[in-house]
């Protein structure tokens, strides 16, 4: 008889979710849903406000990538206005914006995963967590709440707050680079590269026990599907650039201007979900396609600094290129993690950051698109905004709703390779392990819905016949 | 170290996740806090799925649906003390400007008459339906403490959560945003409200001397002033001060056009009308409460249709 697994809630995610998977009489996995049961309609809610303040309100679309949508905001506005803000007020932005990777890949790679990396995917799920990360390996710990800090602490010194930050304005920045910020700013820097490196060895490390030891992690957890990512120059860049879809098998499929993205993707509604999974349109057809940090890396030629593509060569040659594997888009936050901390120095060490912040703005009808990459993917903002400044019509498409075909796939896999005919509760936190290799942020995607600790419900013939939530 | 911990649970509702992630970034302070406390249920930071009982549950985000609500519910029972941390949970927040908006709207807005989505499905099955409103936490719980910020700043975090260890009322005191903004008042000639993006203003006076909208002095401090001190104008994100909140004839707009009035050359009606004409904007964090809702004059709803048209 068919029978139903649920997860509820998924824990150590970014949000509020539960998974769901149907068995087949046989034990195998029929179909396997995260469900994502929250909604807070922004796109209906910012109808009617004050366009100036979206950089502001929509920061509060999520909690974990704040940043990402203060900026991409910013950037919408000012497409549809036809300003530029001055060469200053983007560095200034870019470094506000390394500053959140820092902190965001921290979150992800230590306090979300590293539990899993320190004890195993089926650790005693009463220590699997930072506070026992924290008793196990104090050293490592400390020195990853130590960078997360650092990150947090430059996106808060240039962005006026850390959650949620304020100084992208249209029109350019509001912070003032004083000098001796300008020198905590880079002494920040410094010391943030110098421990991500460290950090990033370990986490290799761990990773690669891990899958040592559960070889299934990457024969199982595999799909070839396409990449999506900005690209400048052919670089990975999270702040601006042209965007490119390549396939399976790498090939570049389409390379356009954000303000194209209704032209490559679209949007189809489960009616078992809040959030919206993304298809990318290109030969007719509709693919599945992945974001994020893994995704960047396959759609890049390259990374811009020379720290970064050391680790991205190193990624490469473990990995390959294109990569479809699920668990190590770990390893590729770490090539991320250096790269923001590359670009910090830099931005911290440049004189030009004492230019002009800002350009004269006044508003006029239009519709504008801006992007960046956030964290867990391509964030779009798109504003219809009057003559008076109001926005009339608002869209956005986050980073995890287009990862979500790829996460259902991936919760499928997972299930079927650890828990279809076991009766090991353990093995269900894999279930999850392989959710959290995508760092979902559902807060985001429920900007639309939010939240995401998760249960696993197991259906047989529709009835329920094991809900494994720990609920006990 | 004393021998019994106190117990905590969290749990987070309709919201974005940051004050959790203000939590976090409690940073190298969060050993101190995680050495005093036991943390049982937190969904960002343990696999514990359960609600076990505990001595203190903190509680972010409002209640957007059903399953808000049962997890509110569950978290009252189990918990012997609760906090509504954050603005949503103290006053609806952002989402609670979802006020202005029957549930319809917000669903046909997302999934039917949106830009990129192909498909008119409106999600029914297996999700937890939208409530009619947004509503605040004490709506429907009894609530114990109330940490409003969007998110706190990590000091008054780390001295609440320590307070609520320790067994004390925690130090956050009834300031304005004003208290620790370190720009200087004085009345200027200044005769247009300027919107956010117009001109720069000087880094030394008050916002709100120059014509700028700034709530600073009608919001709670519990940030630190950030916003006006980085030039921007406080937007009102941790909620009203208490005098607006417990006298029914004082609000947001009548307290910011009296002020402006004494301290520029713009009227006190033309500021009120244009806080009414933008109500969306300058009661977006705390339109949901009743505390402001419920004030006779408040015709939230009218003024919001006006601008929407």
């Amino acid at each position: 008889m068919a029978k139903t697994i649920a997860i509820d809630p998924v824990t150590r995610i970014e949000g509020h979710a539960r998974v769901r998977l149907d068995m087949a009489d046989d034990g195998t996995v029929a179909e396997a849903r995260l469900i994502v049961n929250e909604l807070r309609g922004f796109e209906r809610i910012l109808v009617g406000m004050e366009a100036d303040r979206m950089p502001l309100v929509t920061a509060r679309i999520c909690g974990v990538c704040p940043s990402a949508h203060h900026l991409a905001a910013v950037k919408a506005l000012e497409a549809a206005l036809g300003i530029a803000p001055p060469p200053a007020a983007v560095l200034l932005r870019e470094l506000l914006y390394a500053g959140h990777y820092i902190h965001s890949h921290a979150l992800s790679l230590f306090i979300l995963a590293g539990p899993d990396l320190v004890f195993g995917v089926d650790g005693d799920p009463a220590v699997r967590n930072i506070v026992g990360v924290v008793q196990a390996a104090p050293e490592v710990a400390n020195r990853a709440l130590a960078l997360r800090s650092l990150g947090q602490k430059i996106n808060e010194m240039v962005g006026g707050r850390g959650i949620h930050p304020v100084t992208a304005v249209v029109g350019g920045t509001t912070f003032d680079p004083e000098p001796e910020k300008v020198q905590v700013l880079r002494n920040m820097a410094d010391r943030g590269l110098a421990l991500a490196r460290e950090l990033g060895r370990a986490v290799k490390e761990l990773l690669a026990k891990r899958i040592a030891e559960r070889p299934e992690f990457l024969t199982a957890l595999q799909q070839p599907i396409f990449s999506m990512a900005t690209v400048k120059d052919g670089k990975a860049d999270v702040y601006d650039g042209r965007i490119r879809l390549v396939d399976a098998a790498g090939a570049v499929k389409a390379e356009f201007p954000p303000a194209e993205y209704e032209t490559h993707l679209c949007e189809k509604a489960f009616d078992w979900s809040y959030m919206k999974p993304v298809y990318a349109r290109s030969g007719g057809q509709d693919h599945v396609y992945r974001v994020g940090a893994l995704a960047r890396l396959n759609c890049a030629d390259g990374m811009a600094t020379p720290l970064a593509q050391a680790e991205l060569d190193e990624f490469r040659a473990t990995y390959g290129r294109p990569c479809h594997l699920a668990v190590p888009q770990i390893q590729a936050r770490v090539v991320e993690l250096v790269a923001a901390c590359e670009k910090a120095q830099a931005i911290a060490a440049d004189p030009a950051i004492r230019g002009d912040r800002r350009v004269p703005v006044r508003f006029r009808a239009g519709r504008g698109v801006g992007h960046v990459e956030a964290p867990r993917g391509t964030l779009f903002h798109d504003y219809e905004v009057d003559d008076k400044g109001i926005v009339r019509g608002a869209n956005l498409v986050v980073a995890t709703q287009q990862n979500y075909a790829a996460i259902n796939a991936s919760i499928k896999q997972a299930a079927g390779a650890f828990v279809a005919g076991r009766g090991d509760d353990r093995l269900l936190n894999a279930v999850e392990f392989a959710i959290r290799c995508y760092d979902p942020c559902l807060s985001c995607a429920t900007h639309a819905a939010g939240r995401m600790p998760l249960e696993i419900e197991v259906r047989r013939g529709g009835e329920t016949v094991r809900r494994l939530g720990r609920t006990a | 170290m004393s021998p019994a911990k106190v117990t905590l649970n969290t749990e987070w509702l309709s919201v974005c996740g940051g004050c959790h992630v203000g939590i976090v970034d409690l940073h190298e302070r969060l050993p101190d806090v995680l050495g005093a406390a036991e943390i049982r249920r937190c969904p960002v930071l343990t696999d514990v799925k359960s609600y076990p009982e505990a001595d203190v549950g903190i509680i972010e985000g409002a209640v957007r649906n059903e399953h808000d609500r049962r997890a509110a519910e569950a978290m009252r029972k189990a918990c012997r003390k609760i906090v509504a941390l954050g603005t949503c949970a103290v006053y609806g927040g952002i989402p609670g400007a979802a006020l202005a908006h029957s549930r319809e709207e917000i669903l046909d807005r997302v999934y039917v008459r949106n830009r990129t989505t192909k498909t008119n499905t409106v999600p029914g099955d297996e999700v937890s339906p939208l409530e009619k409103m947004v509503t605040p936490l004490d709506e429907v719980i009894p609530v114990d403490l109330y940490l409003p910020g969007c998110p706190p700043h990590a000091a008054f975090l780390f001295d609440g959560l320590l307070a609520l260890i320790q067994g004390r009322p925690p130090k956050a005191g009834g300031e304005s945003v004003c208290g620790r903004c370190r720009r200087t008042m004085s009345r200027t000639g200044a005769d247009r409200i300027l919107r956010l993006h117009e001109g720069v203003p000087d880094p030394d006076t008050c916002l709100l001397c120059q014509g700028y909208l700034c709530l600073g002095s009608v919001t709670l401090d519990r940030c630190l002033s950030p916003c006006p001190n980085n030039g921007v104008v406080c937007t009102g994100c941790a909620g009203p001060t208490m005098q607006i909140l417990a006298e029914p004839n004082r609000d947001i707009r009548t307290e910011i056009g009296d002020r402006m009035a004494r301290l520029t050359k713009i009227g006190r009606d033309d500021a009120v009308a244009e806080i009414e004409r933008n109500a969306k904007t300058h009661y977006a964090y705390a339109m949901a409460t009743r505390m402001i809702g419920g004030k006779s004059t408040f015709l939230i709803r009218k003024w919001i249709a006006g601008q929407e048209g």
